[in-house]
């Protein structure tokens, strides 16, 4: 049984260099709770996810996406 | 050499505008460069958490071409500003990495990642 292969997301949206500022679309992957989402479960490329954990990690830093949202607060 | 930075500032939101707009003029002095730099103001937004007590911040995003070795002197005075909640300055990612590919090379490849699935299969 062969799964069918995912499609990755970023590649599907055409975007060729993924922007730390657009919390937008970076918030797509990360959990409820703000962690970054695996990309077993997102289906995003290799190459993207490394990207993605970069840009993420610079959206935090500049207080653009939680390091944590507790489930209390929401 | 000198290469393309972007620089993300987040001021105290309590500044008035002009006194940030004079804060970015006195910083950008520092970097000793003659061309226009391009400034994106975002305005005054919500944290994502609180820094400190502060739960808004101005934000404004600056691209500039500096010298790499007026970044340090830069660094410090924003680090030094106390209107300056947070900063972080970056090389210019569109820079980076390989030239953009070409439509054909994209097609390409698509053929030929096509040609994988099949022999997988």
């Amino acid at each position: 049984m062969r799964r069918p292969k995912k499609t990755c997301p970023v590649t599907e949206a055409g975007i060729r260099f993924i922007d730390y500022k657009d919390e937008r679309f970076l918030s797509r992957f990360v959990t409820d709770n703000g962690k970054i989402l695996p990309s077993r479960l997102s289906g995003v490329d290799a190459r993207h996810q490394r990207q993605l954990s970069k840009a993420i990690k610079k959206a935090r830093y500049l207080a653009l996406l939680p390091y944590v949202r507790s489930q209390s607060a929401q | 050499m000198s290469r393309e930075y972007e620089a993300v500032y987040i001021f105290d939101a309590a500044l008035e505008d002009a006194a940030i707009a004079e804060k970015l003029e006195k910083h950008h002095a520092l970097l000793g460069t003659t061309d226009p730099i391009a400034l994106d103001h975002w305005g005054r937004r919500q944290l994502a958490y609180k820094i400190g007590s502060k739960e808004t911040g101005y934000y404004v995003v600056a691209r500039f071409t500096a010298e790499g070795k007026v970044l340090p002197e830069f660094e410090r005075a924003l680090k030094l500003d106390d209107g300056v909640v947070r900063y972080l300055i970056s090389v210019h990612e569109h820079e980076l990495g390989a030239p953009p590919m070409t439509e054909e090379q994209l097609a390409a490849r698509k053929a030929r990642d096509g040609d994988d699935d099949d022999d997988e299969d």
